[in-house]
């Protein structure tokens, strides 16, 4: 089994990547919109920027394809004009490394549903992280600040968790996946016993 | 219209160097909680993002917009719910305070102050110098920069596809539910046969992209060559410059009560 990234690998997870940093442009704006209504509820939005490592990695299976990915659809925000600039480079980094940790730490063999959700968690946790610095985060008053941190999480196990997952399932269907996926230790063994 | 009227100077500067003063000033505006520099900087770069950037005022102004949302959203769920000593306000859950109120207006100054500079590096770098240049002064692989570059490319076809999409569910007579059903039920219909097109052509360009040795080493050839030229002297000039003259400014003539916000 191929563990290395092809230039297949690589365009394939760069061209999921650009589809999702436009919506991710898109998504920027209705953010702050929907920031207006207050008390947080536009934190509930906030998984959907994590989404592209997860679908990436759940797509191809190999190892970094999670934090590229990330890191090209931060790229590509940026690139697009999005509204937090040269920031968005950064928090594509940290999003990146945390899913692409939550990944190895299972060795990129598990795909399963919880997994995709803890990576999720992971990038949350790396985003918190750095608004501790950006957005004084700390300085939220106590009941603020819990608000802030569950609604996130909540938000992201749904999107890049749960939505990620039934996406790449559905896309299973299509057969496509096949195409870029690294073919598994049974596929060989089928194929000898087919010439024996 | 056109966005752009005409090329700057800003234009020719090289691009990683305009990456890597963003970066730097990135991460200085980051560690500054001095509120008034903040504010004196945002002034600079407003006018780099006004005069500078060759771009219609229209369109800058129109493209600035989501930025003053963001910059209300920042600073108010701070300056609201935000921890300090000095009370100005309180009703229920709401309580405003100095430190507060003026740690909202930092967080809402800076967050422009990164936008607006993405924003004039958006307009004033293309993706293909961006890629160029990052192979040549970065070493960035170049299958990592031309799969950028082909999957910018892509965008179009996938626009074409959408729309198409959009019109074929309509003669079918799609009729989507109400409320988030309805935007799962949306978002299902659309992702899955843009994303599962997307990979196939991915797949096919990549083989087309291998057999002309685009995943070769650093040391190919390039069709445009990006050096470094006298812009790149200005525009450091002029980021140093506006830097310190900011600082300066922020001593001898600060705007706000509060000096440092945290």
């Amino acid at each position: 089994m191929n563990k290395k990234l092809t230039l297949t690998d690589i365009l394939v997870t760069i061209v999921i990547a650009i589809v999702f940093s436009v919506i991710y442009k898109i998504w920027g704006p209705l953010y702050s919109a929907v920031s207006l209504i207050g008390l947080h509820v536009e934190q509930f939005l906030y998984g959907m920027w994590f989404i592209a490592a997860t679908i990436a990695f759940l797509i191809i299976r190999k190892p970094g394809v999670a934090f590229i990915a990330e890191i090209a659809a931060a790229q590509g925000e940026f690139l697009f004009g999005g509204q937090w600039g040269i920031s968005l480079l950064l928090y594509g980094l940290v999003q990146g490394i945390g899913c692409e940790l939550v990944f190895a730490l299972f060795r990129y063999k598990n795909y399963r549903l919880y997994v995709t959700c803890l990576a999720a968690i992971l990038a949350t946790l790396g985003s918190l992280w750095l608004d501790m610095y950006y957005g004084y985060i700390t300085d939220l008053v106590w009941w603020n600040l819990t608000l802030l941190i569950t609604n996130r999480t909540i938000g992201a196990i749904i999107l890049s968790g749960f939505f990620a997952f039934y996406l790449v399932k559905a896309l299973d269907k299509t057969g496509v996946t096949n195409l870029v996926r690294p073919v598994a230790k049974e596929h060989y063994e089928a194929l000898e016993e087919s010439e024996r | 219209m056109d966005l752009q009227i005409k090329m700057t100077w800003l234009h020719h500067v090289n691009p990683m160097v305009k990456l890597f003063f963003l970066v730097f000033l990135f991460i200085g505006l980051l560690l500054i909680h001095h509120i008034h520099f903040q504010f004196y900087f945002l002034l600079f770069i407003i006018c780099i993002y006004l005069f500078m950037t060759g771009c219609r005022t229209k369109w800058l102004l129109l493209l600035s917009l989501p930025l003053s949302i963001l910059f209300f959203s920042s600073f108010l769920s701070m300056a609201l719910f935000g921890m300090g000593e000095t009370t100005w306000w309180k009703l229920g859950i709401v309580h405003i305070t100095e430190e507060s109120f003026f740690r909202g207006l930092h967080l809402g100054i800076r967050t422009v102050s990164f936008g607006l500079l993405g924003l004039v590096f958006a307009l004033t770098t293309t993706p293909v110098q961006l890629f160029y240049s990052s192979m040549q002064q970065l070493r960035l692989k170049p299958k990592f920069a031309y799969s950028f570059m082909a999957s910018i490319r892509i965008l179009p076809i996938i626009v074409e596809e959408i729309i198409i999409l959009k019109k074929a569910l309509k003669v079918r007579g799609y009729v989507y539910s109400k409320g988030l059903t309805g935007f799962f039920e949306r978002m299902n219909h659309y992702s899955v046969p843009i994303l599962a097109q997307s990979i196939r052509r991915a797949h096919r360009i990549a083989i087309a992209m291998q057999i002309k040795q685009f995943n070769g080493d650093t040391r190919r050839t390039y069709y445009y060559k990006i050096g470094y030229s006298r812009h790149d002297i200005f525009f450091t000039l002029v980021v140093t410059v506006f830097f310190l003259v900011s600082v300066v400014l922020a001593n001898i003539l600060p705007v706000f009560p509060v000096d440092y916000v945290r």
